[in-house]
């Protein structure tokens, strides 16, 4: 929704909340000619109005940093929904200015599939996009059959994984994507099996587009959102594992996160972009436009 | 849709198992036709007896198999079929009820 | 825009694959008012199986989308809906990974703002009973047939209704379906009652599995050339989750569960208000059913209350009470969630036995009964006959249990 689907009466506009005008006028509802671009960037972060501001999330938390990226990514913030599950991730995108539907536990991927399939029939002619926001609990263990089957089925819409590598908001227990030997509750003697390859996995089911990426560099982040997104409107299902780490069940001093992010990216969590032939050409493509405007 | 002509009654299966049971009368003969369950829906049939009712004012029955019509339950699987035969019953009934008016009455 | 080809997957247009010239069923059908549907319409007699009762409930239903996950013995219905979709009467259709996937699905469908049908039977129904007790705080109106199967262990397919006890506390309407024709009609009243502005409910369908699914029964259908309104979106007791409501922050599933007080009050009186709007719903299946209840030889002494596939024993019975001199009352609760407390009271004025039978072995609908009559009936009310695992109950074993009943109240 933006002032483009909805025109108040010229007499009306200023009784708008304050919240929602200043996301039209300064921030990244604003109308554009190119639903592919953002409109806001990252870059310009402090002097927009973002989509999310407040949140109850840990001082220093690395997810967070994340979740405010990936809004700021979105190419149609006016015109998505985000779909999350129980976790450290919910507090924060629950305060979002986009409609967040807080499902079941685990149930995220299906949930979203039957949304964005409802939206394609309402819509015909209003491209909506849906985004899974889970943590790697959520996704990669109880909500493991239901994420599997959307990507088997190239659902069109994005799954963002929130690797913290724990199940940070019931007090940290061991996840499915926790490393190997790691000691956290619920794996007193160590995590006895290796984390989930859940890249491999998207690599078997065929995803249009995979990323793996650290929240070190915000454009990039952007930038991998927005790519994301766009290849689930158009093409088939994308999925980005990013690493947000606990500074809180890892303890890791808050000033030291970023840190922290760095050395973890230069260690095992380089960034890596997987892209299928057709969402390959349908980026080109679109990414191509501005630089031939440039040169015509 | 079966033949709605001479229709007694229409219940649901009376040994509760669901299925419906549909019983033609013609004065004191008749026929029940009863269709289940089945759990292959391509096998739902009808089953059918010729019957002979026992009270003039009730639906009570017997089953009748000394009739040239059948000896033995009758199977149908469609419609079609089975009303082909209820046409042949109910002249076979007419006949039949008008022959037993002329023998004398028992005592 | 460039739209890469071989992207076959999440077909939105049901016209993939067809002829130029092809038409969507739906297209050519005709919008009427429910009221004109469900009592004016010309009908026509079909002799079809249950299964086929929903495939023509369904064909008349405007629904956008269906999903679900087979199992025996609802597979039949949903393979039906499946045809719907290839000729065009739904818009949306696929299989879901299981019960709990397809049932959070159809909520996210429902909560797009579009009609979405999903069914199951006994075991998947327990399966997806995380999802499906979410669904009414969710406010999603979702139309489900319940096909009702065994769910104890040891295993079994057979028909026999204690999953319904498992919904009676959900914020669910239930209706229970006594037959074909009941299962044809139903439906299509509980997308009506569910979808208005002061429900915005889901409802569940039940019949018994089998009994009726797999077997024939007469049916008296409207002109296919019809169907209901379709879903409005934006007549909604809540938004939908479309991102086409101001003001800006629109979070419909906030999570209330942080351990203040406020939240337990929101939380509270979230819940109050769906209880209410299932009272609430009483109104339109009023309406569209011609009562919540049906009565047949209103005031005599001997009353059956019964609900589903027990029912047609019932019918059975009283007729044949009734050859042999005797009166006996029926009652048929068609819907039990909005339970027809103020209709049951009414009715039960005369009785002095009242006879619950039912095809379950926990005796639900007995226990509602003797809630809402203890200490507002005379009348002394026993269970039973019951049977259960897939077992049948013939007309004489309630004839049986009405014999014993006056020997002990006289």
């Amino acid at each position: 929704m933006s002032l483009e689907t909805l025109r108040p009466s010229p007499a009306f506009k200023d009784v708008l909340p304050i919240e929602y005008k200043d996301l039209v006028e300064h921030g990244p509802y604003t109308n554009r000619t190119d639903p592919s671009k953002q409109s806001v960037k990252v870059t310009d972060m402090g002097k927009f109005k973002e989509v999310i501001e407040e949140h109850p999330m840990c001082a220093g938390c690395a997810m967070t940093l994340f979740i405010r990226l990936v809004y700021i990514g979105m190419p149609n913030p006016e015109h998505t929904i985000v779909v999350g599950t129980a976790g450290c991730g919910r507090l924060a995108i629950s305060q979002a200015s986009v409609p967040f539907v807080y499902g079941n536990y685990g149930d995220t991927n299906a949930v979203a599939s039957g949304l964005k399939r409802g939206l394609e029939v309402r819509f015909p002619n209003q491209k909506k996009d849906v985004v899974v926001m889970a943590g790697d609990g959520g996704l990669i263990d109880i909500g493991f059959q239901g994420m599997m089957h959307s990507w088997f089925r190239k659902e069109k819409f994005t799954t963002i994984m929130l690797d913290n590598e724990v199940y940070g908001n019931t007090g940290g227990q061991e996840s499915g994507m926790t490393n190997q030997g790691k000691v956290l509750k619920m794996a007193p003697r160590g995590k006895f099996d290796k984390k989930i390859d859940a890249l491999g996995l998207a690599k078997v089911a065929e995803v249009d587009y995979v990323a793996r990426l650290a929240p070190t560099n915000p454009a990039r982040v952007a930038r991998t959102v927005r790519r994301a997104i766009m290849v689930a409107r158009e093409v088939g299902h994308s999925y980005i594992q990013a690493y947000t780490s606990c500074n809180i069940e890892y303890s890791i001093p808050t000033p030291d996160v970023m840190k922290d992010a760095f050395a973890i990216e230069k260690e095992r969590y380089g960034f890596e972009e997987i892209i299928s032939p057709r969402a390959q050409e349908y980026l080109n493509e679109i990414e191509k436009k501005p630089k031939k405007k440039k040169t015509d | 849709m079966l033949i709605q002509d001479n229709i007694y009654l229409t219940r649901s299966n009376p040994s509760g198992q669901g299925g419906t049971q549909i019983l033609y009368r013609l004065q004191d003969y008749g026929l029940t036709a009863l269709s289940g369950p089945q759990e292959e829906i391509a096998l739902i049939h009808w089953e059918v007896e010729v019957i002979r009712f026992t009270n003039l004012e009730t639906a009570d029955f017997e089953t009748c198999h000394t009739t040239e019509l059948a000896d033995k339950t009758l199977k149908f699987y469609t419609d079609k079929s089975l009303n082909e035969f209820l046409q042949r019953a109910f002249q076979y009934f007419e006949e039949l009820n008008s022959l037993e008016k002329m023998l004398p009455q028992e005592s | 825009m460039a739209n890469v080809k071989g992207s076959s997957v999440c077909r939105t247009a049901t016209d993939e694959g067809k002829p130029a010239d092809w038409i969507p069923g739906s297209d050519k059908q005709t919008v009427v008012d429910p009221m004109e549907m469900f009592h004016k319409l010309p009908r026509e007699k079909l002799f079809i199986t249950g299964s086929e009762a929903a495939r023509e409930c369904m064909r008349r239903a405007n629904i956008d989308i269906a999903i679900a996950y087979p199992i025996t013995p609802q597979s039949e219905s949903m393979q039906q809906a499946g045809y719907l979709y290839d000729e065009g009467y739904i818009k949306e259709y696929y299989r879901g990974e299981e019960e709990i996937g397809t049932f959070s699905a159809i909520s996210g469908a429902s909560r797009a703002g579009v009609r979405a049908l999903t069914a199951t039977s006994g075991p998947g129904l327990m399966r997806g009973m995380e999802a499906i007790s979410s669904w009414p705080g969710a406010r999603t109106p979702i139309i489900m047939l319940n096909m009702c199967r065994v769910i104890n262990t040891p295993l079994a397919i057979q028909p026999d209704n204690i999953e319904m006890s498992f919904m009676l506390n959900t914020g669910i309407l239930l209706l229970h379906a006594e037959n074909q024709q009941d299962f044809y009609d139903y439906p299509l009243a509980a997308i009506m009652a569910s979808e208005q502005v002061d429900v915005t409910l889901p409802a569940v369908v039940s019949t018994d599995g089998f009994f009726v699914t797999h077997a024939r029964g007469p049916v008296e259908v409207t002109p296919e050339e019809f169907k209901l309104p379709p879903r409005d979106g934006w007549r909604s007791a809540v938004p939908a989750m479309d991102n086409e409501n101001p003001p800006a922050r629109v979070s419909r599933d906030a999570p209330i569960q942080k351990s203040n007080f406020i939240s337990y009050h929101m939380h509270a009186s979230w819940q109050q208000e769906v209880f209410a709007a299932v009272e609430r719903s009483a109104q339109y299946f009023r309406k569209y059913l011609g009562g919540l209840i049906e009565v047949v030889n209103p005031g005599a002494e001997d009353l059956i209350i019964a609900s589903g596939s027990a029912v047609s024993q019932a019918r059975e019975a009283v007729r044949q009470e009734g050859e042999q001199g005797r009166t006996v009352g029926l009652i048929k609760i068609k819907t039990i969630r909005p339970f027809p407390t103020k209709e049951i009271l009414e009715a039960v004025k005369g009785a002095k036995r009242i006879l619950i039978p039912e095809f379950n072995q926990a005796g639900w609908l007995h226990k509602e009964i003797c809630s809402v009559l203890y200490g507002r009936c005379d009348a002394v009310i026993k269970d039973g006959p019951r049977v259960f695992g897939g077992m049948t109950m013939p007309t004489e074993m309630v004839m049986e249990a009405l014999a014993d009943f006056r020997k002990e109240v006289k």
